[in-house]
């Protein structure tokens, strides 16, 4: 049941690598000049810098965690494009494209150390790994260019899916002979948590928000909703006393279903308090005949919280 | 959102005092330890690939910085002009500020005028907390307010190409002042698009408009080109054009549009940009799909807050001796009799409880190139 409800695939992914006609490597892309970003460490992770703009800043004074998503997105795919994974802008491998098979998202999580600021560069390492035998692993790490200390960390897993029949499918061995030599096959950046999404519903949701549409510059080339906007839906329906007083720490988040132009859809929230400090909410985002599209959870802690532990360390220079 | 800016110095020490309030921060102060950084940026006859050059020998590969500033420096790839009159920065084409038309959306030109704008302001040492308020200005609670945004693209750049924006302010009036820019794409050197805004001074306590007297004006013009020079300098140019109130019953409406939180920039008030994601909200599909924006103008009336509730409405703009076009039973109206690939529209953005007026704007269209 929960295969076939990704199969209905919400081709975000896709989407955005259709967009792409993809240019023949300039000599000076292999630099960055301006952020187009480069392959280190023999190859197999990219690495690009943000300088973090005014107009990225939030109502808190920080980047908004859609300015954070909105970077991870970019530097997959220019890692996919200038590491010679993409052949065609579908994100496809040949292999993959003569099967007629393309990659989609089925889950995300984000754990956020520190919010940059205005005037922050921050840098940006992305790289793949084999995520069981059939799925890819995409994992990020974001850290403060001047000083080392890591911001944000994410991990994402992808699946092959037939884009004629919609149905997902195993890793094809022809596949996997083009796609290994790129694996790093680390661990995972973050711990994974495999807690199982809620699904809320309207009695069991504290808050509830109708009538979301997409605005015109919400929609990519191909007329569907970005995915990252549907992390500002998610975050409509949270509370205020919690966005005021709190902020984001991490979440997890499950893709189901694609939206576009003219769909209207609801974000519900359930709070659950641990006792602690720190809030836990449960999300929903679905559209007006129930049919899911997102389901996620958030971890929030007090504002200006310190963050203790020794994540935060690792030298620039290493992955 | 009430961002501005500010010009260039005349005389860069005294662009330096200033930067005092700015803080140890201001790039102005991190380009005095690196010369060199300073030199290949605002340069602006360094051809992309000698300003590469030069950059890569100072990084290398390690990407940590021990200057303060100066990596943030390289990749905000912005500076002064040599005469210090106005502001140059380059921008990347990120793929998420993309849109259905595998260009830039007008969202992203107009998001990325307002961030050149604010580094201009910085790097005159004007403050950083989004008001770029000069100290005398902030000594009388005295801060910026958009009266007036108006912006021509003639071509939109796509994923991952660099344009260059150009940036200056000068006096306009016992109130206003006027911020213009040019943009141009990197790899052409041709001009994409200009744009103008004006500016008045508002008590921020009171919220009323106030007059100014020289010697606050002075503070910031010395950054100011004291010739005239203007991003719009033909006459009866589309900048100043008087735009008409819409009136019911309106053709095209998007009703009940509320800001989302990404909508609040720093200061919570409602960013200017999205004003302009409402205006087009109410658009006709069959327009958005065959053509592109070449012109927007908006009077900004009245701010918007977090709670408040939006009407956008939007009919075709009459203009004295042009014939209606009807197609499919709507009214379009066509500027010139040979031109039927050009529309123009008015646009009028409400509150849903009583009316008021937020603000008023006009669009032309173009048809996309194939």
């Amino acid at each position: 049941m929960l295969l076939a409800a990704i199969t209905t695939v919400f081709l975000a992914a896709e989407k955005q690598w259709m967009m792409l006609d993809w240019k023949p490597k300039r000599p000076d892309m292999l630099i960055d000049p301006f952020g187009i970003g480069k392959i280190v460490q023999d190859g197999l992770v990219f690495r690009q810098n943000f300088s973090i703009r005014s107009y990225e800043i939030g109502a808190d004074q920080t980047a908004s965690i859609e300015t954070v998503m909105n970077h991870l997105q970019e530097t997959a795919l220019n890692h996919v494009g200038s590491a010679g994974l993409l052949v065609d802008g579908f994100g496809s491998t040949p292999e993959m494209c003569k099967k007629n098979l393309i990659w989609v998202v089925t889950r995300m999580q984000v754990v956020v150390d520190r919010y940059p600021t205005w005037g922050n560069v921050v840098q940006v390492d992305t790289w793949v790994s084999a995520s069981g035998k059939n799925c890819m692993r995409r994992d990020w790490l974001v850290r403060d260019s001047k000083t080392g200390e890591v911001l944000t960390r994410a991990s994402s897993i992808w699946v092959m899916m037939n884009k004629v029949t919609r149905r997902l499918s195993k890793m094809p061995e022809e596949v996997r002979g083009e796609i290994e030599p790129y694996f790093m096959n680390s661990e995972p950046v973050i711990a994974e948590d495999s807690r199982k999404l809620v699904k809320l519903n309207g009695s069991s949701a504290e808050f509830v928000r109708k009538g979301l549409t997409p605005r015109w510059s919400d929609l990519d080339v191909n007329q569907h909703v970005n995915n990252v906007k549907y992390i500002g839906w998610i975050l409509e329906s949270a509370p205020l006393p919690i966005l005021e007083t709190h902020e984001l720490s991490s979440m997890t988040l499950e893709y189901r279903r694609e939206c576009g132009r003219d769909s209207v859809l609801q974000s519900l929230t359930a709070v659950s308090e641990n006792g602690t400090d720190e809030i836990e909410c449960q999300h929903l985002l679905r559209l007006e005949d129930g049919s899911e599209v997102m389901r996620g959870r958030t971890q929030w802690r007090p504002k200006n919280a310190k963050i203790s532990g020794n994540v935060g360390q690792i030298p620039a220079d290493t992955a | 959102m009430l961002k501005f800016s500010y010009c260039n110095a005349t005389d860069l020490n005294q662009a330096l005092v200033q930067c005092r309030f700015a803080g140890s921060f201001g790039p102005l102060s991190s380009r005095r330890r690196s010369p060199r950084a300073a030199v290949s940026f605002s340069r602006s006859n360094l051809t992309p690939i000698q300003a590469v050059l030069s950059c890569q020998q100072q990084v290398g590969s390690d990407p940590v910085e021990s200057e303060l500033g100066s990596l943030a420096d390289r990749l905000r790839l912005g500076g002064l002009t040599e005469d210090g009159l106005s502001y140059k920065e380059k921008f990347i084409i990120r793929c998420y500020e993309v849109g259905i038309n595998k260009t830039a959306t007008i969202e992203t030109i107009a998001n990325l005028l307002q961030e050149v704008g604010g580094n201009h302001a910085q790097s005159v040492g004007f403050s950083r907390d989004g008001f770029a308020t000069s100290p005398t200005m902030r000594k009388l609670h005295l801060i910026w307010v958009t009266a007036r945004m108006h912006i021509e693209v003639y071509k939109y750049p796509a994923w991952s190409d660099v344009i260059e924006i150009e940036t200056w302010c000068q006096n306009e009036g016992r109130i206003g002042t006027r911020r213009d820019w040019i943009l141009k794409d990197v790899a052409t050197g041709e001009v994409i698009g200009r744009a103008t805004s004006k500016w008045v001074m508002m008590n921020e306590d009171t919220r009323r408009l106030q007059k100014v007297s020289d010697d606050v004006k002075e503070e910031y013009l010395v950054f100011c080109p004291r010739e005239p020079r203007l991003a719009f300098p033909e006459e009866n140019n589309k900048s100043l054009k008087k735009i008409s109130k819409l009136e019911d019953p309106v053709q095209y409406s998007r009703l009940g549009l509320m800001p989302r939180r990404a909508d609040l920039d720093m200061n919570q008030h409602v960013n200017n940009v999205t004003y302009i994601g409402w205006v087009l909200e109410s658009m006709p599909e069959e327009i958005i799909d065959t053509h592109e924006l070449q012109t927007i103008t908006l009077d900004y009336r009245r701010e918007c807050q977090r709670d408040d509730v939006v009407d956008s409405l939007t009919g075709p703009e009459l203009v004295e001796g042009s014939k209606i076009h009807g197609t499919n039973g709507s009214a379009t109206a066509i500027t010139r009799e040979d031109d039927l690939d050009c529309h123009q529209f008015l646009h009028l953005l409400r509150l849903s409880s009583d009316g008021q007026e937020i603000n008023r704007g006009r669009t032309e269209w173009r048809k996309k190139p194939t």
